[in-house]
């Protein structure tokens, strides 16, 4: 049988070779070991900041915010000098891997790229960004809500450029409160009795629902309760407390029933099935950042009008996403890349187009108390004045929040602890603790000083 | 003469030296860098440093990475050889002639393979859906409710699913392309010695088929141990089901793209790609050491 054994041998070397191959593509993926911010030598110039859009210059710009081609057209009409090209890699993670491997081949990067807050102090830690501070950016502390501006401030320097906020809100189902007779709720122990309420009225239907792998929205709630789970100091020394903290604790005690009783749902998000439910009527609440109204145009128009929104429940708020524009150490013009970053985010036209012509829900004191924008006419909230209330909620922010060093990492794992107990028999309390075991033997891992 | 051998052996150099490059630059140094990289540690604070066989000794004490192996381990004993029945069952029928429109059942079966894998992991996971999915319709319709296909119980049976469905017809095509080489002359002579359509199956089909069952097997070591598109899309739908660590190149990903451990997920990467090497080994010298017994 001679064709037999030549097919094994044609096997044989097909299995060497390819299954080696394949498992190991995925590792050569992961691009240089060295690499990493080089110093050019220059010393950083915040005179030539200005002067710098003058002179003829490229830039490269990573962003996934739709529409920002608008304010970036409005930006090059100004500075004929120079060229902005806008590039969507992807959004947040998707992004954030392929920054990570760039930065770490040493080449490939982009001179501007939009890094969501929560990301900053990993990318700023590793020397991946150009510290504004020394280009002259203190000076704009002023002109942003202190929620946004605390949040670029990474070990000592300023790492980004606010570009937009998220302080929550609730939004609410005007048809479905209305039907059972219920206002929304004031104080979370008013959330927990409509969660019975509507629960009680039709099984298939929850006050709103928890998101098993949407770490952002967890560590919000967490913040909103009054927690700081986390604390850096320095560039070394970290402190994980998320199980003793006082505010993971309340949000562990208000949401950890709850999900017990079933009496809110535990779902995906984003995913075509929550989007009908979205739409169905399925949740009376949705709490989210300020952002929301044009993910809520854009997906469900449908349900335009049916849509209201208040103040979270207690009074107080806490960022739910936003995100800052940084510039990268692999950028080539670090003066214009700079003066970029501040006009697109402080220039008064610029942020006027970023907030009606983007739909970003802006991050500058000057707009947020602007009574044209507070009082604007939101279409798909017929007959409300929603900016108001968003507003109102970026004052109510609760201050001194941080993130993690590596939150992209503590967030990825998130579904891995926290994320089992956001499901019916979970507990929530517990899982706290073992995200925090994760978060802790990683940090060490990586050479921080973890408390 | 030795002149004449020599620019013999020049020219067959020549011609093997394009191969040669390719299988370097695309199979041999991403090899030797991985492994490489897999002796290093990183850290964000305290730079690179060499460490050995460090990551290695932390692999082989890693529980998540051994979660994820078993899984996929189970994975493989349940799902290739359903698949794999499958694929002979069609390439037999279509091969038996008895079939009306051979064509179409050919096309039909093997077109799952031409979707990509994440648009198969997309639509699938739609269709499982218990709320507004097909699953939930179904369920509505009978007005009882299926089970969640999605849940962490059925996670793992309804990606060997839409794996099934997409792979079936490929390896029907090896096993339908291996029947078609046996000569007529071996029908014939079991014909003529009184053999029937199930006899010629199980005498001369079958073993013919050997080899090819060999590659398809070989295949689907690789691409199971791999698993990877599947359960990532799926993840959208079932966050808490599909964790970080659900299968090993899964958990690799993670600690390289959201963890940026590189090196460690070099370690793993090597260690996957032993384990499949040794697998598939061994699936070889099972089939081997039967041929010889028969």
């Amino acid at each position: 049988m001679h064709r037999i054994s030549a097919g094994r041998g044609v096997a044989r070397a097909l299995t060497a070779t390819t299954a080696a191959a394949l498992a190991l593509s995925l590792a050569a993926c992961g691009g240089g070991s060295g690499g990493g911010s080089k110093d050019d030598g220059k010393k950083a110039d915040p005179a030539a900041v200005q002067g710098a859009l003058d002179k003829p210059a490229e830039i490269t710009f990573w962003t996934w915010v739709p529409n920002i081609d608008k304010t970036v057209a409005l930006f090059e009409k100004k500075h004929p000098n120079v060229k902005v090209h806008v590039t969507n890699v992807g959004q947040s993670k998707d992004q954030y891997t392929k920054l990570t491997t760039a930065l770490k081949a040493g080449n490939g990067a982009p001179d501007v790229a939009q890094i969501e807050y929560f990301a900053l102090p990993q990318f700023a830690l590793t020397k991946s960004l150009v510290n504004l501070a020394d280009y002259g950016a203190a000076d704009l502390k002023d002109k942003f809500a202190a929620s946004a501006w605390s949040q670029v401030n990474v070990a000592g320097g300023i790492y980004g450029v606010p570009q937009d906020t998220g302080p929550m809100a609730m939004f609410y189902r005007k048809d479905v409160l209305e039907k059972l007779g219920a206002t929304p709720p004031k104080t979370w122990e008013e959330f927990t009795a409509l969660a019975k309420k509507v629960h009680d009225a039709d099984p298939n239907n929850y006050v709103t629902y928890v998101d098993p792998g949407d770490a952002g929205t967890s560590n919000s709630m967490v913040w909103d309760f009054g927690g700081k789970p986390y604390t850096v100091s320095g560039t070394t020394d970290v402190t994980v407390n998320l199980k003793d903290d006082a505010g993971a604790k309340a949000y562990a005690n208000t949401w950890g029933p709850l999900i017990k009783d079933k009496l809110v749902d535990s779902t995906g998000s984003w995913n075509d099935e929550w989007w009908k439910s979205m739409a169905a009527g399925k949740y009376a609440l949705w709490m989210a950042g300020a952002w929301a109204p044009a993910v809520l145009e854009k997906n469900i128009p449908q349900a335009k009008g049916q849509w209201a929104v208040a103040p979270m429940p207690g009074g107080v708020s806490a960022e739910n996403g936003g995100s800052s524009v940084a510039v990268t150490t692999q950028a080539k013009n670090k003066e214009a890349s700079v003066a970029f970053a501040e006009w697109l985010n402080s220039d008064p036209e610029a942020v006027k187009s970023l907030n009606s012509e983007v739909g970003l829900f802006p991050a500058t004191k000057a707009l947020l108390e602007d009574p044209g924008f507070r009082g604007a006419d939101v279409p798909y909230f017929p007959g409300q004045k929603p900016n108001e209330v968003f507003a109102d909620m970026s004052k109510a922010v609760r201050p001194e929040w941080q993130y993690l060093p590596f939150q992209v990492y503590a967030n990825s794992v998130f579904k891995d602890t926290v994320g089992q107990a956001l499901q019916p028999g979970g507990d929530l309390t517990g899982a706290l603790g073992s995200w925090q075991d994760r978060i802790k033997s990683y940090g060490k891992e990586q050479g921080f000083t973890i408390k | 003469m030795r002149r004449g051998a020599v620019r013999r052996n020049v020219t067959a150099h020549a011609f093997f030296l394009p191969f040669l490059a390719v299988f370097v630059i695309g199979v041999i140094a991403p090899l030797v860098y991985a492994i490489n990289l897999s002796l290093y540690q990183e850290k964000m604070i305290g730079g690179t440093v060499f460490t050995g066989l460090d990551n290695y000794t932390k692999a082989f004490k890693d529980e998540l990475f051994h979660v994820g192996l078993g899984r996929v381990a189970l994975f493989f004993a349940i799902q290739v050889p359903l698949m794999l029945i499958l694929a002979l069952l069609a390439a037999l029928a279509i091969d038996s002639g008895r079939l009306r429109a051979p064509g179409v059942f050919r096309i039909g079966i093997f077109m799952p393979y031409a979707v990509p894998g994440v648009v198969a992991a997309l639509m699938w996971g739609y269709l499982y859906g218990d709320r507004f999915g097909l699953a939930g319709e179904i369920g509505d319709l009978f007005h009882t409710e299926l089970p969640d296909l999605l849940s962490e119980h059925w996670m793992l049976a309804s990606i060997g699913n839409v794996v099934t469905w997409s792979y079936v017809g490929y390896n029907m095509l090896i096993f339908y392309a291996a029947l078609r080489s046996i000569p007529e002359e071996l029908y014939e002579a079991a014909e003529m010695d009184g053999a029937g359509a199930f006899r010629k199956a199980w005498s001369i089909k079958l073993p013919a088929l050997r080899p090819a069952l060999l590659m398809t097997t070989t295949f689907s070591v690789i691409g199971t141990f791999q698993l990877f598109n599947e359960p990532s899309i799926l993840q959208q739908l079932a966050p808490a089901v599909i964790t970080t660590n659900y299968t090993p190149n899964m958990y690799a990903y993670n600690l390289a793209f959201d963890g940026r451990q590189f090196n460690y997920s070099a370690a793993i990467a090597v260690l996957l790609g032993l384990v499949t090497v040794l697998v598939a080994y061994a699936v070889q010298l099972v089939t081997t050491r039967r041929e010889r017994m028969l």
